[in-house]
């Protein structure tokens, strides 16, 4: 039966699983975006500031996929002395990179917020022809990096119990390196 | 402060924490001990500015792209139609690897997301036909490279974006030795197969009318790429909206030839974001690290160092070739490409390089890194495909590649007119 | 007192002839060795060019200096400090300049925490075009590549398209016809190559003069004594902004006798552009749609009594009133 750092960790994959969609399917309304504005060249109009919307999609897809990528293990870690520990050691390890992972996206989160304040006590509109009221993009963009964090010390939590529990499987499932010999052998089977 | 900097770093990344992370640690170090100033306020004007770049879209539509052409099986059918092509030379199918690894270079902007798309199809075949492990997946690992050599390319992207250098010129630069650097491949491949037939394969001699219908099996890649690279030179697009476009296209061919499921677009989207978020911590940590550096003098510091030795422009850039065959063996790719841009370039510049040519050469580095131990992301890749044997294996097999790699900085630093001849032709 | 100093762009002349040796040489001598400055470059330390000002008024450094144009996100009054075509030579542009001091003194205090040094002027910003260009009504259907809110606006109004294209792809574009005609500084068009694959000059400052501003950060002004106070002030104006002044005009001359080969060119090979000569007509056009279309939207932007003010003092200066 699963434990509750399961049920919890399984809960926060699904929620950026969706999340993750969603910024795919950004990502795919903008292309469709800069498509259109290429054909409208073309014709020799313009839709104007695909550029500076590319941009803002850029920071709020990059921002939001962070905490994906980390319950997905995607953060690239060279891992070849990790490779030389017993599985404890192992642990051990996984436990203290995520606690300054942690701290860390806690860290950016905590500075980009002056930066979304200034925008939004300014009133600051981007110096373009769209006239972007900055606040209006910095503000998802800030929440993208506030969720990492948050997903960070909750993984923590939830692989620090696994391992009080010595369930180092799981632990190293839900905090360890997803090497990228899984990777590849998961593309295979994706492929065939 | 260049001493400690490199040993906290190599120190950081082998006790396994995400590279991003550490360089954010990296500059956090150099805010609190080397600078007198509060660099940490500057952090999330950083982070924003560093993210929120119409330049960088285009790493997730060129992986969105790539995942695409796996998904659909366009991979796979690109692969047994180069069997037709190439089998007949003495390595038979390790002649494939490299060309399909080749072709997708030419749509895609990764040279991880080409060793594994080619690695995915192609080792089933190797255990299969009885093939020699360790020059069959050295091979592949290698032709991966390309990915990064033959225009699009996501790092010559990132070398443009921080460096002012035209993206189109580069890529037009990296045309001609990504081919040379193919068709070496090729040549080393049939040279160590003749000499010794065991490494190889059996020969596979097609019917002439087979080969004739596998070319259209290769039409897709073709037209993919004449897709991207056309819209950039007729003047339709940048090399971003080139990204999209063919997003577009790969997408039009999917729908086409297998047809696109619900399941295969979830899969592709998923699989982008998490590989954007990968690339853009590590880039928006070298942002915010390159920003502390600055502030601190680095720059200034290795001038004055290699100004010290004083060597010619010639023997600085032999030092700066051989810095960076060492920490390509240490640092992931992408890492040692954004940590360093902005310390050499400027440097080299001052030399009186050229900042295209020096783009291309750095590239060939770059690939170099990608498969020299103990870090090398494309060893990795082919080794997690093969799920057995050792991976020294696909060390030892990747080895007569790195000579090749070798000569090919020593022909781009006699020969600047490799990279250069094309841009300039069509300027 | 050690300063730390962001200067401006490090490859252009304003930083190499006039920043970096009054910052490191000029200021420390004449200050008897007490002021030390660290001196580094926004575009040395990967900053946005959006972020020096804020980073600033964080005092993440001490003085910061970059185009006052690219801090309009955070200030639009500030646009009001340099607004294309209204003064066409180095003379005219200071004095809209001195005039505009005492706003910019007011913005840089309430936005960015920090106390204005010097403003010095980069070159106008002038337009290369790869197309038959006669008069400024040519730019009509036009692709052009302008940076800035109140040059597109104003590209609008002619009846011209504003494209974005970053600095380092222009040439491409220009050659490609994805953009007819682009605006930077002439000298910068002319070391970046933009006479290959452009075939024509207009010599007007369609982008302004890119006033650079040089401001200390607040807290840290504050902090220092009355005696070194009135010293930088003294020495930035003697020492950098007079002479950064005094050689503009001259260098907007000499920059395009290189590019149009209708003078001696000390930077190197003349090369052969069509000089096209803007007529009076053309600026008293150009002054209806600013008064017309540029400047009501810029003071609607704004608020405030911006337009009140500017009317008082730049508007005085160049004879353009914004009507209420
Ligand atoms: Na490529
Ligand atoms: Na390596």
């Amino acid at each position: 039966m699963a434990g509750i750092s399961e049920r919890i960790i399984d809960r926060l994959k699904a929620v950026n699983r969706l999340i993750a969609l969603a910024m795919g399917a950004g990502l795919l309304l903008c292309a469709a975006f800069i498509l259109a504005e290429i054909l409208v060249r073309q014709l020799g109009g313009s839709l104007g500031g695909t550029d500076e919307i590319a941009g803002y999609v850029m920071a709020i897809v990059t921002s939001w996929g962070m905490a994906y990528c980390l319950l997905e293990l995607g953060h690239v870690r060279i891992d070849f002395l990790r490779g030389c520990f017993a599985s404890r050691g192992r642990a051990v390890l996984d436990l203290i990179c995520m606690a300054t992972l942690a701290a860390v996206a806690s860290v950016i989160a905590y500075k980009c917020w002056p930066v979304v304040e200034r925008s939004l006590v300014n009133g600051s509109r981007a110096n373009t022809p769209l006239e972007t009221p900055l606040a209006l993009v910095q503000v998802p963009w800030f929440m993208g990096w506030a969720w990492f964090a948050l997903s960070a010390w909750i993984t923590l939590v939830a692989a620090t119990f696994l391992v009080l529990q010595s369930r180092l499987k799981e632990a190293e499932s839900v905090a360890g390196v997803f090497a990228e010999a899984d990777a590849a052998a998961r593309e295979a089977e994706a492929a065939t | 402060m260049i001493g400690t900097l490199s040993v906290s770093l190599l120190a950081l990344l082998s006790i396994s924490l995400p590279v991003g992370v550490v360089l954010f640690l990296l500059a956090f170090g150099i805010d609190q001990f080397y600078s007198s100033f509060p660099l940490i306020r500057g952090l999330g004007n950083m982070v924003w500015s560093s993210s929120k770049s119409a330049t960088l879209i285009a790493i997730p539509f060129f992986v969105l792209l790539g995942e695409i052409l796996v998904r659909s099986g366009i991979a796979s059918r690109t692969y047994s139609a180069l069997d037709r092509w190439f089998s007949w030379l003495p390595g038979g199918l390790i002649h494939a690897n490299v060309a399909t690894a080749t072709m997708f270079s030419a749509t895609s902007g990764s040279s991880v997301a080409t060793a594994a798309t080619v690695a995915t199809v192609a080792m089933p075949q190797a255990e299969r036909l009885g093939y020699d492990q360790r020059l069959f997946s050295g091979a592949i690992a290698a032709g991966g490279t390309l990915g990064i050599m033959i225009p699009p390319s996501i790092n010559l992207i990132v070398y443009g974006f921080l460096t002012q250098t035209s993206i189109p010129q580069l890529f037009l630069a990296g045309l001609v030795p990504g081919l040379l650097l193919a068709l070496a491949f090729l040549v080393v491949t049939a040279l160590i197969c003749a000499i010794r037939p065991d490494l190889g394969g059996t020969r596979r001699v097609f019917p002439f009318i087979d080969m004739l219908k596998a070319l259209t099996e290769l039409l897709p890649i073709i037209m993919l790429f004449t897709l991207i690279i056309g819209s950039i030179y007729m003047g339709w697009a940048t090399p971003t909206e080139a990204a999209a476009v063919g997003v577009a296209g790969a997408m039009l061919i999917a729908a086409l030839t297998s047809g696109i499921t619900w399941k295969m677009m979830e899969a592709s989207l998923l699989g982008t974001i998490k590989i954007t978020a990968m690339i853009m911590l590590v880039v928006i940590g070298a942002s915010f690290l390159n920003f502390t550096l600055a502030s601190a003098g680095l720059g200034r510091e290795l001038q004055d160092f290699l100004g010290s030795l004083g060597l010619t422009p010639f023997y600085t850039l032999l030092v700066i070739v051989a810095i960076y065959v060492v920490l390509g063996f240490f640092i992931e790719t992408l890492s040692l490409m954004v940590v360093t841009i902005p310390i050499v370039v400027p440097l080299v510049l001052e030399l009186g390089y050229d900042p295209v040519w020096f783009g291309i050469l750095m590239i060939v580095l770059i690939e170099m890194a990608l498969i020299t131990p103990p870090v090398g992301l494309n060893l990795y890749v082919v080794q997690g495909a093969r799920r057995s044997g050792s991976m020294s294996d696909v060390m030892m097999g990747s080895l007569p590649f790195v000579f090749t790699m070798g000569l090919m900085v020593a022909a781009l630093i006699a020969m600047p007119g490799i990279a250069l001849f094309l841009p300039a032709a069509l300027q | 007192e050690t300063l730390s100093v962001v200067g401006s762009w490090s490859g252009l002349p304003l930083h190499k002839e006039f920043e970096a040796p009054f910052w490191t040489e000029k200021l420390p001598a004449a200050s008897g060795g007490n002021i030390e400055v660290e001196l580094t470059t926004h575009n040395q330390m990967g900053l946005g060019v959006g972020d020096v000002f804020r980073l600033l008024g964080d005092g993440v450094y001490d003085v910061g200096m970059t185009v006052a144009d690219y801090a309009v996100a955070d200030a639009p009054e500030l646009e009001g400090l340099d607004v294309p075509l209204l003064a066409l030579n180095a003379d005219d542009a200071r004095a809209m300049v001195n005039a505009a001091r005492p706003m910019v003194a007011d913005i840089y205090k309430d936005r960015f925490n920090s106390h204005v040094l010097a403003i010095a002027p980069y070159p106008p910003q002038v337009v290369f075009c790869n197309a038959e260009i006669g008069s400024l009504d040519d730019l009509q259907g036009k692709k052009v590549r302008a940076s800035g809110r109140m040059t597109a606006i104003f590209l609008e109004a002619l009846g011209a398209e504003g494209v974005n294209v970053s600095f380092s792809e222009v040439p491409g574009a220009l050659q490609r016809g994805v953009v007819d005609c682009a605006v930077t500084g002439a000298g910068s068009g002319y070391s970046a190559g933009w006479w290959e694959v452009s075939t024509h000059l207009l010599p007007i400052p369609l982008g302004g003069w890119d006033s650079v501003v040089t401001a200390v950060n607040m807290d840290r002004w504050n902090s220092l004594s009355d005696a070194d106070k009135a010293l930088i002030e003294a020495e930035i104006k003697t020492g950098f902004e007079d002479p950064a002044w005094a050689v503009a005009q001259d260098a907007l001359v000499n920059d395009i006798a290189c590019l149009t080969g209708n003078g001696e060119c000390p930077a190197g090979d003349a090369r052969n552009m069509t000089l096209v000569e803007v007529s009076d007509a053309d600026f008293e056009k150009a002054r209806g749609i600013l008064i017309g279309e540029v400047l009501p939207d810029w003071a609607e932007r704004a608020g405030g009594d911006w337009a009140q003010r500017w009317n008082a003092s730049v508007g005085e200066t160049v004879g353009v009133q914004i009507a209420n």
